[in-house]
């Protein structure tokens, strides 16, 4: 045990090596998803990969982290090649990555994951020792997180900061950092960022950031490396470019802003009621403490919040996915309970988050799917019997225009694409002629800036027809361009609520901190 | 009409199977032969005693007759994605509650009101039977594979309970039983065969079965559920209904299976009840994929598989734990086989290319 | 009879003698299953591997007595009972991570297959009779043979009992014991980490085979003490409810095993004080028992509380 431990002393004293990656190309099947990239990461400096959803840069990254084997190309280390075979070959070599997923296990507590994450510790555990080590580390450490509680209980923004923690445990001196601050709250994000950059500046870290937040890049960032569609396309220091120069690049033309044109609803009408909703998480502990909400005809509320404060489980709760424990949901004014009939009759349509695994069927086929809503009814039914020709047909029809691309319409959902997924469940829910109230949980996450503007522009312009939009996300910028009026959801309750003309950023991002 | 597409995955549904069939076959005539027998030998006397002959193919289709039925039990539930495996014990349930029914009308009604009275208590008493199992997994969450295989043990303890204490015929000394149904009461035989009506009962059934899964809306809406429970709420239907209903309808055919075994086979109800169709109807249903129409072909097959066991033993002097072995064989193989859906490029579409997302944060 | 003379004393005493004479398969089971289930794996086919133990063991063991003497050969029948246990394993862990091969249904499939393999083989073994394990007579300081009977304790029994505790000290501090929780509840995590998952899960099958062929072992040669196909009454499948119960603790996994070992003896004491109707009903007090613990301890709305997250629609 004792020399494992000297060992992780010696790596604190040198500079990062360089980190060269030369012409590497990446091929699923008849996919490129990186063509010929090289990026320079250059010892001491703090580095940001830019691009939009799908431009290669978690395959970049993964390729350096050994978890994909490059079709072509080398990574380089101080003008030496080497070969990375797996994640811990990659730590052999001090580079560590956080990634935006956890990767952290619930049942463990803090002190049982670091422990587990060092690939040199010996075969026994001893935990006084370890322990002794453990504190000793967090002391010095930028963030203090308690060493027995188990990860499950850990709030979004602790478990983050665990696994940037972990690579400062275990000494990395590369650290690629894959959308790091989406969990935290701007004002955690600032300052976990800068508590790194610190380390940056004084020469024991380089860091490969991750990111599509302009803001970030202008503050903490040295240099930029852009992709675009698994290629290169721009590079430079942060100081000698503008926001619109990077953007452009990332998107290969001038992006014009696109602009907002809402309606006026003269006479609102409330359509979603939710009175002093309860409703527990997975695990029993209570996700929404009581939440009251109007939503009205004609308007796009938004509710921010960092993942992890209830909004998940509310939506669950208005999607019928979950009981709430407690008060009551009205719609147009009568008690609902999310069943079928309810749906139907006061139309009700959802666009939760992650549609493959929320609201898809993935054996089924895209007509099927599409059916959803519809199959038990005439014409797509005759009292008990499935009529499949109009199932079919109404798929196509779909199809053709809300432009799924599908080989057919029996192919099985889970072949397309993410982006045809959402175009999918989006055709289900938006393409009924009378919607009353519209449920939309993080409709983007994950998409192209196509993709993005489109279902942006489908939610408008539902809302200027008259519907009620409830629209939950993660992403600010998002709904600060759509709501009409927008809360923050912290901890299962309500923490803040304005009109969009009156929203203060500042507030939002205290409140979404807790205070 | 058959599409592109679907003519390659039905193809496809269809080879599998049956090369999985046949492996499994070559993988036991090795072992016969690792055992001292000669494989063909082997594989001449199950053509012989299940096909061989018009005698022989009755026998097999007696056989079949309750494993169409009991396969029902563990194939319904699977749609909705569920795995039960409590045939056996809906069966004897069934076959209890036939009893009952059939003794306590037998004496003031016509031979038709019997069958009738007898086959309605099979199929409730099955039904009630299973539907707890569902009940239990949905509003209790308990987990309906273990529940179900309790549940036999619990239904063969009654058996056994009620036909050697309150149901006991005195007379049966050496084989504790109940009292016999009527003769006139029993089901009768297809006309030129030896063949009981139950094999008609079970076709129909499985005919049924499959109709209601693909071709209704409740079947839509249990291959929903089966698929993905959450996409079944968002979509607001009801899951737990659901759940009870198929697997009241599960247990109902196991439990018809039941009162077929006491009114055509046996007349009575005793031990030989649970004569251990179970785990062969749980095999038929993953061998047909759970296709209610495939099943009661496979089950035919099977059904002739099992009628050679006792012929191996007299003729090669094989153990009848043989038969047992070459089911193990079988599901193994088959489960097996699952896997090598999508993976052979001539059933494959033409590829819709999916690149990996971004929000899974490991990809392989 | 002495069985008059002990009265209703008789029942209690006859329960706890089946608990410390019927928990053992209880308890090598579901620690097997526990170290299985903890890699996020279930295996429901160990009622086969329970089993093909029992008649490895009860084979070996007579085969063997004459070249290795009465003494040495149960014990090498329990060495076999473990290594065929562990190639069932084998075939279960290789064949369930397979993609798109449902664990549950390959569980069923080793029942069947264990169980074929094990009536196939033992055929000839039925009627003779195979030296057995020894017993430590812990009652010998009393004159009543059902005392004496009753505190007669197998030293199976005894490694079980010191198996459960080493297996949580495990779990907690050694660095495989961590790569199995980690497996088991996050492999995204473990993957991230470079964790092969198909090894560490496949070894956990095996181990667990390992420990539920032993535990068929005490079957045939200690308590009942015979090979016949009879001799399972579904303990290998009631050891995965036991689990649950036990909440994936393998100390608790020892009070649950002692439990259901009284649990199965109600019947056949209640019969020797004379208590004949609902034989068969309190035969299947285990059965029931499961069944309620079952009910009672899971719950739709929540997570059990250390279920390992991988084990999925099983909790």
């Amino acid at each position: 045990m004792k020399p494992a431990v000297k060992t992780i002393e010696m790596k604190e004293l040198t500079l990062p090596p360089e980190l060269e990656v030369v012409n590497m190309t990446k091929q699923f099947g008849q996919l490129i998803a990186l063509d010929n990239v090289s990026l320079t990461l250059k010892p001491g400096t703090f580095h940001a990969l830019l691009g939009e959803n799908g431009a290669g840069k978690s395959t970049l990254v993964k390729c350096v982290m050994g978890f994909y084997k490059p079709t072509s190309g080398e990574v380089r280390f101080n003008q030496q090649v080497q070969a990375i075979d797996s994640p811990r070959d990659a730590q052999k070599h001090g580079i560590g990555m956080v990634y935006q997923h956890f990767t952290s296990v619930p049942a463990m507590t803090v002190a049982e994951n670091l422990v587990l994450c060092r690939y040199e510790s010996a075969a026994l555990i001893d935990w006084k020792a370890e322990y002794e080590v453990l504190n000793a580390f967090m002391a010095t450490a930028p963030f203090k997180l308690p060493l027995s509680v188990p990860v499950a209980q850990l709030a979004a923004g602790e478990k983050q900061k665990l696994e940037i923690l972990k690579q400062l445990y275990l000494k990395s001196k590369i650290l690629i950092l894959d959308e790091p601050t989406s969990v935290l709250t701007p004002g955690e994000a600032d300052e976990v960022l800068g508590l790194i950059r610190e380390e940056v500046v004084a020469g024991h870290l380089s860091v490969l950031l991750i990111s599509h937040k302009f803001r970030e890049v202008t503050a903490f960032v040295d240099e930029i490396t852009i992709l675009r569609k698994g290629k290169f396309a721009g590079s430079g220091r942060v100081k000698d470019l503008t926001i619109a120069d990077m953007a452009e690049m990332m998107m290969g033309e001038k992006r014009i802003p696109q602009t907002v044109q809402k309606t006026l609803h003269p006479d609102p009408a409330p359509v979603l009621q939710i009175q002093a909703i309860h409703a527990n998480k997975d695990n029993g502990l209570e996700a929404v403490s009581g939440v009251d909400l109007t939503v009205n005809s004609g308007e796009i509320v938004g509710i921010a919040g960092i993942s992890g404060n209830g909004q998940r489980e509310l939506v669950e709760v208005l999607a019928g996915q979950r009981t709430a424990t407690d008060g009551q949901v009205l719609v147009n004014g009568e008690v609902y309970r999310a069943s079928r009939t309810e749906m139907f009759q006061h139309r009700v349509f959802v666009l939760p988050e992650e549609p493959l695994k929320n609201a898809c069927v993935p054996h089924m086929s895209v007509a099927e799917n599409l059916a959803l809503r519809t199959f038990d009814r005439s014409p797509q039914a005759k009292g008990w019997m499935l009529l499949f020709k109009p199932i079919r047909e109404a798929a196509q029809s779909l199809i053709k225009t809300f432009n799924i691309k599908t080989p057919s319409p029996e192919t099985p959902i889970s072949n397309l694409s993410g982006g045809n997924v959402q175009r999918t469940v989006l055709a289900r829910e938006l393409s009924s002629d009378h919607i009353n109230l519209l449920i939309a949980a993080n409709p983007c996450f994950g998409l192209d800036f196509a993709a993005v503007d489109y279902i942006h522009s489908e939610i408008l312009e539902a809302r200027n027809r008259g519907v009620a939009v409830l629209l939950v996300s993660e992403d600010l910028d998002e709904l600060l361009k759509l709501s009409d009026r927008i809360l923050v959801i912290s901890e299962g309750k309500f923490a803040y609520e304005s009109p969009i003309a009156d929203a203060d950023f500042a507030s939002i991002g205290r409140s979404m901190a807790g205070h | 009409m058959l599409t592109y597409s679907r003519w390659r995955r039905t193809l496809e549904a269809v080879s599998i199977p049956i090369a999985a069939l046949i492996f499994s076959l070559f993988l036991f005539g090795l072992f016969c032969a690792a055992a001292g027998a000669n494989p063909f030998a082997v594989y001449g006397a199950i053509y012989k005693a299940a096909f061989g002959s018009w005698f022989a193919f009755q026998n097999t289709l007696i056989r079949a007759a309750p494993l169409m039925l009991t396969s029902l039990c563990t194939a319904l539930p699977a749609r909705l994605g569920l795995v039960i495996i409590g045939n056996e014990g809906a069966l004897v349930m069934g076959g209890i509650a036939a009893v009952a029914a059939g003794l306590s009308v037998a004496d003031f009604a016509p031979p038709i009101v019997v069958q009738l009275a007898m086959a309605i208590a099979g199929i409730i008493a099955g039904g009630l039977w299973i539907g707890a199992v569902g009940a239990l997994r949905h509003y209790r969450a308990v987990n309906e594979t273990i529940s179900s295989l309790l549940m036999n043990y619990i239904a063969i303890a009654l058996l056994n309970h009620l036909v050697g204490g309150p149901m006991r015929d005195p007379s049966s000394l050496n084989k504790p039983s109940t009292f016999p149904i009527p003769d006139i009461d029993k089901l009768g035989t297809i006309p030129f065969t030896r063949v009981h009506y139950g094999l008609l009962y079970g076709i129909v059934v499985c005919i049924i079965a499959y109709y209601l899964i693909q071709r209704t809306t409740f079947g839509f809406a249990a291959r929903t559920a089966g698929g993905n429970v959450k996409a079944a709420r968002i979509a607001g239907l009801p899951v737990g209904k659901l759940t009870i209903a198929i697997c009241f309808l599960a247990g109902s055919s196991a439990g018809l299976a039941g009162m077929v075994e006491v009114a055509a086979v046996h007349g009575r109800a005793n031990e030989s009840l649970n004569a251990n169709y179970g785990y062969a109807g749980i095999l038929v249903a993953f061998i047909a994929r759970h296709n209610p129409i495939a099943a009661s072909v496979v089950a035919i097959l099977l059904g002739g598989i099992l009628a050679s066991g006792s012929i191996l033993q007299r003729q090669l002097g094989l153990p009848d734990a043989t038969v047992y072995v070459f089911q193990g064989l079988v599901f193994l193989v088959v489960l097996y086989s699952e896997s090598l859906y999508g993976r052979f490029a001539i059933f494959k579409e033409p590829d819709v290319v999916t690149p990996p997302t971004s929000s899974a944060p490991l990809a392989g | 009879m002495a069985t008059e003379a002990l009265g209703w004393w008789g029942v209690p005493l006859g329960i706890m003698a089946g608990m410390l004479r019927g928990s053992a398969p209880f308890l090598f089971v579901s620690l097997g299953e526990c170290l299985t289930e903890k890699s996020g794996k279930v295996n429901l086919g160990l009622e086969g591997t329970l089993l093909t133990g029992a008649m490895s063991a009860y084979a070996v063991s007579y085969l063997s007595e004459k070249t290795v003497g009465s003494a040495i050969a149960p014990w090498l029948g329990v060495l076999v009972a473990g290594l065929a246990g562990m190639v069932l394993g084998f075939i279960h862990a290789w064949l369930s991570q397979q993609p798109k091969v449902n664990d549950v249904a390959v569980g069923i499939a080793m029942i069947i297959f264990g169980s074929g393999i094990a009536f196939f083989f033992g055929k000839p073994f039925i009627q003779p009779s195979a030296p057995q394990l020894p017993a430590f007579e812990l009652g010998a300081w009393s004159n009543i043979p059902q005392i004496q009977s009753a505190l007669k304790v197998s030293p199976l029994l005894m490694v079980g009992v010191l198996i459960a505790p080493l297996m949580a000290w495990f779990f907690k501090s050694t660095r495989w014991g961590l790569f199995i929780r980690a497996v088991g509840d996050s492999p995204d995590a473990a993957l991230a980490m470079g964790i092969s998952i198909k090894k560490v899960r496949m070894l956990c099958i095996i181990a667990g085979s390992f420990l539920a062929g032993i535990g068929g072992a005490y079957l045939s040669l200690y308590y009942p003490g015979s090979w016949t196909e009879r001799i399972s009454s579904g303990q290998g499948l009631m050891a995965v409810a036991l689990v649950i119960f036990a909440r994936w603790n393998p100390i608790q996994c020892l009070w649950a095993s002692l439990l259901f070992g009284g649990a199965q003896s109600i019947g056949p004491a209640l019969q020797a004080v004379g208590i004949e109707g609902g034989y068969y009903l309190f035969n299947a007090s285990p059965y029931i028992l499961t069944l309620l613990i079952m009910i009672i301890t899971c719950s739709p709305k929540k997570t059990l509380t250390g279920a390992p997250g991988a084990l999925g629609t099983l909790t």
